[in-house]
This record gives C-alpha cells, structure tokens and sequence, in this order.
C-alpha cells in the first residue's frame, strides 16, 4: 500500500484540486441544501431544524405535483424528439453527397444551440405571434388557418415548448450522431453493398447498429436534463399557460427566489435530485449502458 | 510520424530519460520530475487561488472596511462626526444609471452627509441577489425593496429592523408635511410596528388615452364601460392615425392587474379583499363574469390587442408610442414620458396621451390601483445602522430629493443663483435617480412635471387605493390570472372560467368564501 503510495503519490497529488473543486463547488452546496431541507430556514436569525415537514409541504402540495408531470411531458417530449429529429437529420446529411451543402446544412442547424434561450425565446414569441407572426401569416395565407396565439393556448403551449427545444438542440446532437458516423469502418459498408445491400439496408444494418453506443450516450446525457428544464420555462411562459408549463424547477425558483421560502425550495430540490437519479438508472438500465 | 520514438520535451528531460543509470534510478528521476511538475502545477493553482481571493477581498474592501468599523460608528452617538460613518447599500433603483455616475452618486452622497457609501446595484435578478445576500450572511445597512408582499415576508423571516422608535423620534420623518401620517400603515407590520421608510412617492395605474385620436374622431372621455368600448370600437375601425389601413387596436394591456381601471365598473378591487374578517378575490367572483365577457367580446371584435397576453409593458409601451394602439393601462408618470418621448422625437407631434379615470361602478364610485411603494429597509444584521438612520433623513430632505431626482451637481445639472439648469447627461436621465416622485411637501420642484403627469397622479389621488397583499397571493395569483386570461381571450366561457377559478382557490384554502 504505502509502496503504491510512493509509486503514484505525485498523481494523487495532482487529483488534490479537482477533487477540492467539486468538494466546494459540487458536494458542499449539496450537503447545505440537504441541510437546509431540513430546516425552517430563515434569513436571518435561527434556523431551527423541523424534521422532514419541509418535504412534507412539498409533498402535500398540488403544484409540486402538477410541475412533475409538466417536466415529464415537456421532458419526455423534448427527449424523444431531441433524440430522433437529429437523428433522421444526420442519417439524411449522410446520404448526401455534396460536402458544402453537408456543412452548410450542419452550420445552419448548429447555430441556435449557440443562442441563448433569452433570443431563442423572444424570437418564438415574435414568430408566434398571432398578428404579425411569420408562423402564423403562412398558415394563413398557405392553408387559410386563422390564426392562433400558441403561447397563450393551453393546448399548444407543451407542444410549443417540446419543438422549440428540439429546434434549439438539434444541430449540437446531429453533430455527435454524424461524428459516430464518420467513424463507421467504410469495409462494412463495401461488405453490404457486395451484398447487395440497398442505401436503407445499409443504414438500418450498417450506421444504425455502428452508432449505438453514440446513442445510448446522446440519450443518457438528454435524459440527465429532463428534469432541469428552466431557462426555456422562464423565457416562454406566461400567466396564461402557467399551470400547464411550470416544471419542478420553476417551482423551485418560485418557492425560493420569489417567495423566500427557501427550506421548502432545498426540499423540492433534493426531490428533484432523487428523481434525476431513478430516472438516469432506469435509462441506463434499459439501454443496457453499460455494455457499450 | 513515428510513434515509438520517443518525446523530446527538452534537453535536460531527454538527457535523463537517455542515461545509462539504473533501473530504479531511473524510476526514483522520473518520480521526482513527476513530483516537481505536480507541486508546480498545485501551487501555481493554489497561488492563482490565493491571487483571486486577495483580489475579492480588495474588491470588497468597502464592505470589509465598514465591517471592521460598522461595530464603532453603530455605538457612537449622533453627534458624532458624519464623516466617521460608512454605509453599505444594496439598491434596485437608488444611484447612477452607470457604474462611472454611480461613484460619483456615493461621492455626491458622501460630500452632502459625511457617510462613505457603497451602493450596490444589481444590472438584473434583484430579488435573487437580495436572497443570495442575506441568505449567506451578507451585511448590508440599507436593502432597497419594492413589494409589499415581500416586505411581509421579511419582517416574520426576522430579516428587517424595528424602526419604529427611529421614525417616531426623528424630527423630519415625524413631520406630516414630509411624510403624511396615514401612509405609515403600508410600512407597519401585523404587530403595529414600522418596519421600513419610503424610498420615494409611489403613483398607480390608469387607463391612457391618445387624446389626440379621442378629438380627431369627435369622441368624449370615456366615463362608462359602454363608453369605453365605443371609443375602443372607433380606435380600431375608423382608422384614427389616418393612414388608411385598418392596423389600430382600440386596447392593449399586460397582465391582469393592468385592467383595474375596467374592472371598476364592476366594483372589483384586485388581490385580495377582506369581507368579515374572510378572504375574498372579488376577480375571481361572480361578478367579474359579464366584465371578463366585455374583454372577450372586445378580444372578438378585434379591439383587443390579440398580443395581451405575453405581452410585457415595454411591448404595450412601444406599441401606444407606434400609433397602433389608443389606450394602454399603465403609470401616472408615464404619460409625461411617452409625451415628453414622442416630442422629443418630434416638436410638431400630434401625439397627446392623457390619463382618464377608470370606469364608474354601479355607484359611480372607480376602482384605480396604487402601486406597492419602493421602501428602504434595515436588515437586522446591519453594522451602521446609525449611519442608516442618518441617511433615511438625508433621503427625505431637499438635497437627498434633488439628488434623488435631478441627480448629481455637475453631472447631471447645474445651479446657479438658485436656478437649476439640466445638462444633456441629466436631460437624458429624465430626472430619475430613484426618486422621480416624492412626499415632502416642503420641497418644490425645481421643473414642471412632464405634460400630463400632475393630472394622471390627481387621479391616483383621488381614486386609487393600496391592494391587500397576504401571503398566499403569488398561489392564488397564478389560478386567477390563468382562467382569467382563458376568460378574456374567449378560448373558455367566462362563466366556467370563474367557477373553475373558485374550484380551485377553494381546493387550496385560498379563499374562505
């Protein structure tokens, strides 16, 4: 032991930073929210603690319950076509030939992933607008729909959020997908075509089974941040479609940060955390993760 | 490239790794280099560490020195010199519109009082720094609040100081001219005691007009709700701004609190209202119904700003100050700004907007909204609280409201003979440094309001009063406000609208009737 020490002593020291990093910035404020969870936390003064009556607000309280199945709607949403338009995206850039218009494609979906959700999201609430939207003005004069004020409908108010995330996202994951492609052995697909392989078979038995582990690791790192959907909420909501697109972190930001009820808000977030954890092994667990 | 060959990193590295030495010779180098470069590595790390903390803590230092000697200057009497005094403010409005005015600001507050001041304003996300601050026991003397809900919150949380004994005491802010007496009761706690003292004069909201579009179409003032939707009806249809496009809305607003000057005519008061000693939301009752039906029909007819819903005030501003919109709902100081803004523009413009009284209710009373007023408070850890006290009073004497107002002497206008003349920097600043309005009686001010402003705050006067702010409002507000909007875009009839809202205020112990 103390020879293996000595061995390797000056790369253990090296780990001493990191480890300190995520010591201070990682679990430390992870163990004052579990702490304060605890807590009838005031900001000033004594902070008596009160058992798990804070988890119990939470629990007993109808908001926090509807904010879960709003981020496992929008979640869920957002995650299943996150995960499958980049996919058909980068499958279909594959097959084209031409390299500009491959990289022209690649750089004009790549870009929203560079905006932040602020413009992202001023600009949906341009484009949607009911008046003088461009979504709405083709609908209109294309297929004579009247026209409708998404953000402010409940029925299209999820909707609007899943295929706005997905547009924003979608390029950042094609290009992780084309990555796996890339590097797709090109013997396999000489072997198929020897075989007599069509361009589907190649890509249903060639890229799609090659790509696997790229998936399984695309999908395991959206599914980390199904319930960590906020900024996008906080851009996009209003009172109208509240009830149907607050999610848990919203709810968090509005017990703590707006009503100052910051025992309840470390509570419901220590929830959040279990339920990023159950939902991050099951994930794994049914992709098999592990045996990429 | 060979890859076996092997790196040359440097000389010296590339002579060790090629001497014929013994194995574990070799080995002990290669540790010791390891080492070496791990130690640099770590202490470069822990230096660039230290480096940081050293430079926060020189960044800081105006905190840390009132810190060290916040304990002296609190435990001194008033008669001690001023100059000894320092101050830490952590401020949403109060200061100079830059970070280069806002030291000259704590400069001009220093020069005028004697305190040292550090005023920190955050550019955004005020409330989340006010709760980062004192939630990790930051020590402010002075934190700058707007919400009377929140000032609730933080007197039952222990986080704001008793200031009753000092407001009673003190000889200006015990003076009814500089503060009316009544007004006290926004800032008192369920105890009876005063917990903050006002930053400035906080007006309300009203319906506002183009008048000039109101004369243009041969129309009176609206004074009924009938009234108002024929003028509406006419902004949208008879082409008021002459273009010869249909593309005017009679009406638009942003959120449900900006539509008390309608709800009016239904007698309706937003928030909570207290009905024997149980918590009603007249919005939420049945006799907001026809009036979420009149906002449905206007939303039909196209009156209605299709927009209102995500709208925020500065798209309603933008459109009224664009001759597409002829009334919006919104502050009695900014009808002097969109006035003073589109004359500016330009000198010849027709362009007149004017503050109109809500709609009569059923008695012929009207129902306008006072805003929660901006308030000063002292948190219960605050280390100058002497100094705190000192500049409460400041703030409500004349050169605490010129500075307020007009902003800095030489920055922002200059006086000579008495005369105030603004400089472009202060013509810019609309004379606005926190304190556009304020209580003082005994302290003129040295312009004319904007066109319109004395009008419109004539009609706060008169007409509007302070909403109930209970602690359950943010929960019950997000039910209200969502049938509400779904009541008044006419995607649900208003009378399942209410009902729902009932429903579900009832299921959550929101309400008691």
């Amino acid at each position: 032991m103390l020879k293996t020490w000595c061995k390797y002593g000056a790369l253990y020291l090296m780990m001493v930073p990191v480890i300190c990093y995520f010591l201070v910035y990682g679990y430390y404020p992870l163990a004052r929210g579990l702490q304060i969870s605890f807590q009838d936390y005031r900001l000033i003064g004594n902070r008596p603690y009160i058992g798990f009556d804070n988890y119990g607000t939470v629990w007993h309280d109808p908001n926090f319950w509807k904010s879960l199945t709003n981020t496992l709607v929008i979640g869920g949403g957002s995650l299943v076509c996150g995960f499958l338009a980049p996919l058909i995206i980068a499958l279909s850039l594959n097959e084209v030939l031409k390299s500009w218009f491959k990289k022209t494609a690649q750089m004009i979906l790549y870009v929203p992933h560079l905006l932040s959700w602020v413009v992202v999201g001023g600009m949906w609430i341009y484009l949607l607008s009911p008046d003088t939207g461009l979504v709405n003005l083709l609908l209109q004069r294309t297929l004579d729909i009247p026209p409708v004020h998404y953000l402010a409908e409940s029925g299209w108010a999820r909707v609007v959020m899943i295929l706005v995330a997905t547009w924003k996202d979608m390029g950042y994951n094609c290009i992780l997908f084309l990555a796996g492609i890339v590097a797709i052995n090109p013997s396999l697909y000489e072997a198929a075509r020897l075989d007599g392989a069509t361009r589907w078979q190649q890509v249903r038995y060639v890229t799609l089974p090659q790509i696997q582990s790229t998936m399984k690791v695309v999908l395991l790192l959206n599914t980390l941040g199904v319930l960590r959907i906020f900024d996008q909420v906080f851009v996009l909501r209003n009172n109208s479609t509240a009830p149907d697109v607050d999610v848990l972190m919203y709810y968090t930001y509005q017990k703590g940060i707006l009503d100052f009820h910051v025992g309840v808000a470390a509570a419901a977030s220590m929830l959040v955390l279990i339920f990023t954890l159950l939902l991050t092994l099951i994930v794994r667990k049914l992709t098999r993760f592990d045996e990429v | 490239m060979n890859f076996n060959s092997p790196i040359k990193t440097s000389s010296r590295l590339s002579h060790l790794a090629e001497s014929p030495a013994p194995a574990w010779k070799k080995q002990k180098t290669r540790s010791r280099i390891t080492l070496l470069v791990s130690l640099l590595t770590l202490g470069s790390m822990l230096l660039s560490a230290c480096g940081t903390s050293s430079s926060n803590a020189s960044n800081g230092s105006g905190a840390n020195a009132s810190s060290a000697d916040g304990s002296a200057s609190a435990g001194e009497t008033s008669s001690a010199p001023a100059a000894d005094m320092k101050l830490r403010i952590l401020s949403s409005n109060v200061g100079g519109k830059t970070p280069e005015e806002m030291k000259k600001f704590e400069e001009e507050i220093t020069r005028l009082t004697g305190i040292e001041v550090t005023i920190e304003k955050p550019a955004s996300d005020y409330d989340q720094k006010v709760l980062t601050a004192l939630g990790s026991g930051e020590k402010y003397d002075l934190i700058e609040g707007s919400d009377l809900g929140k000032l609730n919150t933080f007197i039952d949380q222990g986080v704001t100081m008793d200031l009753t004994d000092f407001v009673q005491g003190s000889k200006e802010l015990s003076d009814p001219t500089v503060v009316p007496t009544e007004e006290w009761d926004q800032l008192k706690g369920k105890d009876g005691h005063i917990y903050a003292v006002f930053s400035k004069f906080q007006g309300g909201t009203m319906p506002i007009v183009r008048k000039d579009w109101l004369d243009k179409l041969h129309l009176q003032e609206p004074k009924t709700l009938d009234d108002y939707y024929n003028v509406l009806k006419a902004f949208t249809e008879q082409d008021p701004d002459g273009n010869g496009k249909k593309d005017t809305y009679g009406l638009s607003t942003s959120g449900l609190y900006d539509i008390q000057g309608f709800m009016s005519a239904a007698g309706l008061k937003y928030r909570y209202v207290m009905k024997d000693g149980k918590r009603t939301i007249p919005y939420a009752s049945d006799a907001a119904i026809p009036m979420y039906e009149w906002f449905a029909k206007l939303t039909k007819e196209g009156i209605l700003d299709p927009n209102f819903v995500t709208n925020d005030t500065a798209k309603m501003r933008n459109l009224f100050l664009t001759d597409r919109v002829g009334m919006i709902t919104y502050w009695d100081a900014w009808v002097g700004m969109l006035n003073n803004t589109r004359q500016e523009e330009d000198p010849n413009t027709s362009f007149q907007a004017e503050a109109v009284a809500g709609a009569e209710g059923p008695d012929g009373k009207i129902i306008l909204r006072r805003g929660d007023p901006d308030y000063w408070m002292v948190p219960a850890n605050a280390e100058h609280v002497e100094a705190a006290e000192k500049f409460l009073e400041f703030w409500h004497s004349e050169p605490g409201i010129i500075l307020g107002s007009l902003g800095i002497e030489g920055e922002d206008y200059t006086k000579d003979n008495g005369t105030y003349t603004l400089t472009e920097t202060g013509k810019e600043h609309g004379m606005d440094h926190g304190v556009p309005f304020w209580y003082n009686e005994n302290v003129k001010a040295p312009f004319d309001k904007l066109p319109g402003v004395q009008a419109a705050q004539d009609l706060v006067k008169q007409y509007a009063t302070l909403e109930l702010s209970l602690p359950e409002w943010s929960d019950a507000e997000k039910i209200v406000t969502n049938y509400a909007l779904k009541a008044m875009s006419g995607s649900m009839p208003a009378a399942d609208a209410v009902k729902q809202m009932q429903k579900e205020l009832k299921a959550a112990n929101l309400i008691d009737e």
